[in-house]
């Protein structure tokens, strides 16, 4: 109602004004990015696992004598384990998932080596690994024990195949993929048998493989170096862990156990640097927030007091108390309305230097118009304290003051 | 119009107490040109700030069109002074950041008024003020004499029933001054009532009547005919 005159006041006192206004849109600019960047960090980390992550210890064991038996130590490994009172399913794996590390490989839906490759990302496990997982079995049927390989002959690929759901639409589309056969580069085929319910594999944020094509392969692999993943009943991980390493340690076969952990020691590493992004833009956001509410105090408190005649003439003639107050509210309001303005434009070439820099998607604009609505109703808290000083100066300053 | 009895105004600081009024009574009627004097610090302004409702009594009656104004709440007051009372101050008190449009304005937006009444307002006031062809000059392009027209015309736009001016023409020089005085006196006779505290004794002479305050007390009051002249003839 009484903009265009706050306006032209505004206008004629443009210095204070000014940087106030362009700390507002340099604040937006900054706010808006962090809170997307925040927003994808912390889904990143709480993304469901797929798995049983809290109740799942992982084991390491590497055989070193000269007599070390692969095939002998693993059955004997996985039958101790499941002795142990509280261990609900046990079975070996290559990788550990969300780690970081792991094995791919290209598969190929025909014969043909020329096919386009589908990268997946394969688990060698053994019967019992959905249970052990804590995956859910969709279609299909699950290894049977008698289709695990402790040692397999060669590389090819093992005659039967599980995949997970996102792989199977990876790999066949639409089409059912039970009863498909995939393909390695020597023409070696494996059938699928079974579809799992998703799960993360070794690393995040790929895409080829994505994070969830998983191929699960019953096999023990080579070499002397194997896992083991352990899933216990709710509640008992951490009292059955010593008592898992001890047991494995005490068991002999001339092997050495590296480590036994939870899954979530991967965890809190795999995500350490997003954690740390994400408190270092939070503290920033507080940061430049509070710096501007400052600004916004300091510069109505300034005007206030700069105003004091003005205002007690205003009261003289008839304001009252609210009408001034409302009169401070709406210059920041103004102010703020401008410095939204400029501050999208900012937030905007911000995202665009950091998706061309780090290949980062582009800002949605739902975050730049929930952080000008943030800014501007902080400005409007800010702007209360003076605004409400205001309007407490007495009508007399308007004969009184010279 | 004004009826005052028995007003009391004490300002207390941490070291003194000053009895600013001391049961000063008083009574104006509609239509009366008033000049209050007195020495400085006697209590004028005082008077005029409680008659305005700008200061709050600390003790006595004051009523206003037959209204109790003293006990109103600070919106009412600041009501009363939006539609009855226009202020014609010593500094001018006009809006620097303004033009003289949007200084008449002011008071015209409190009271709510649609644009098209307060544009025809504005015009008319600054119009009788002499300075319709300066609406879009700032302040500080004016002359005092002008500036304190712009305050005229912006006390005057609402069409208040009574004016207080507290030394309006303390900063002009003697002719400006006559001619702020011309003015008062034309809008006097067009039905305003005026109170006017000066401390120059030629413009007080020109009123119809004169108060003057020593003390905190109203000393002597002296209609204007008393001392031998018609108030028309001042004003002309
Ligand atoms: N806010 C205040 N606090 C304390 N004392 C005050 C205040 N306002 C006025 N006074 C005192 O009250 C007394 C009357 O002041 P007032 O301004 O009414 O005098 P005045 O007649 O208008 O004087 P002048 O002619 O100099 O303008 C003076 O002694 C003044 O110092
Ligand atoms: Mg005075």
């Amino acid at each position: 109602m009484e903009i265009r005159p706050i306006l032209s006041a505004l206008l004629r006192n443009r210095t204070g004004a000014l940087l106030v206004g362009l700390q507002v849109a340099i604040t937006l600019a900054v706010i808006a990015n962090a809170f997307f960047i925040i927003a994808s960090r912390l889904e990143k980390i709480r993304r469901p696992t797929g798995i049983d992550t809290p109740n799942l210890i992982f084991a390491e064991s590497e055989g070193y004598a000269p007599d070390y038996e692969h095939a002998a130590t693993l059955s004997s490994d996985l039958a101790l384990l499941k002795g142990i009172a509280g261990v609900v399913a046990v079975t070996s794996t290559n990788s550990v998932p969300l780690s970081g590390g792991g094995s791919a490989n290209n598969y190929h839906a025909t014969p043909d080596p020329k096919a386009a490759p589908i990268a997946g990302n394969y688990f060698e496990v053994n019967a019992d690994f959905i249970d052990a997982y804590g995956l859910t079995l969709v279609a299909g049927r699950a290894f049977r024990a008698e289709e695990f390989t402790p040692v397999p002959a060669n590389n090819d690929l093992p005659p039967v195949l599980i995949l997970t759901e996102t792989m199977a639409k990876t790999a066949f589309g639409a089409e059912p993929a039970l009863g498909k056969r995939l393909y390695d580069e020597n023409g070696k085929s494996g059938e699928v048998i079974g579809i799992v319910s998703d799960m993360q594999g070794s690393w995040l944020g790929n895409t080829r493989p994505g994070p969830q094509d998983l191929v699960f392969h019953p096999n023990g692999g080579f070499g002397k170096t194997w896992r083991y993943v352990i899933r216990v009943r709710p509640g008992e991980r951490d009292r059955l862990l010593p008592q898992i390493e001890k047991a494995l340690n005490g068991s002999g076969h001339g092997r050495a156990i590296i480590w036994v952990r939870p899954h979530e020691y991967w965890l809190t590493r795999t995500f350490r640097a997003d954690r740390r992004m994400v408190v270092f833009l939070s503290t920033l956001v507080i940061l430049m927030t509070a710096v501007t509410a400052l600004g916004i105090i300091g510069l109505a408190t300034f005007q206030v007091n700069a105003r004091r005649k003005q205002i007690g003439t205003r009261r003289a003639l008839g304001a009252r108390r609210a009408d001034i107050v409302r009169y401070f509210q709406l210059e920041n309001g103004l102010l703020g309305a401008g410095g939204v303005v400029i501050g999208a434009l900012l937030a905007y070439a911000a995202s665009g230097w950091l998706t061309n820099a780090f290949q980062m998607p582009p800002l949605p604009p739902l975050y730049v118009l929930a952080s000008a609505l943030a800014l501007l109703a902080l400005g409007q808290l800010a702007v209360l304290w003076p605004a409400r000083r205001a309007g407490a100066i007495d009508p007399a300053v308007a004969t009184r003051t010279v | 119009m004004l009826d005052m009895q028995h007003i009391i105004k004490v300002y207390r600081t941490d070291l003194v107490e000053t009895h600013a009024l001391r049961d000063f009574s008083v009574t104006v009627a509609e239509g009366e040109f008033v000049a209050v004097t007195g020495p400085s610090g006697s209590g004028k302004t005082t008077f005029l700030n409680i008659a305005g409702l700008l200061e709050t009594p600390d003790g006595g009656r004051y009523q206003l069109d037959g209204d109790d104004v003293g006990t109103l709440g600070d919106d009412a007051r600041a009501g009363i002074r939006n539609q009855r009372i226009g202020f014609i101050f010593q500094g001018f008190n006009l809006i620097p950041d303004l033009d003289v449009f949007d200084n008449v304005d002011v008071p015209l937006r409190y009271r709510g008024f649609v644009t098209r009444d307060r544009r025809a307002r504005i015009e008319r006031s600054l119009e009788l003020v002499g300075l319709a062809a300066r609406m879009r000059h700032l302040p500080s392009q004016l002359s005092g004499g002008q500036q304190q027209r712009v305050a005229i015309a912006r006390a005057i736009a609402g069409d208040p029933r009574f004016l207080l001016a507290d030394e309006p023409t303390g900063n002009l020089d003697s002719l400006m001054a006559r001619q702020i005085m011309d003015l008062l006196a034309e809008i006097n006779r067009q039905g305003t009532t005026i109170v006017l505290v000066t401390h120059d004794p030629e413009l007080a002479r020109r009123a119809h009547r004169n108060i003057h305050v020593m003390d905190g007390q109203v000393t002597d009051l002296k209609p204007y005919a008393a001392r031998g002249a018609a108030p028309d003839a001042a004003v002309a």
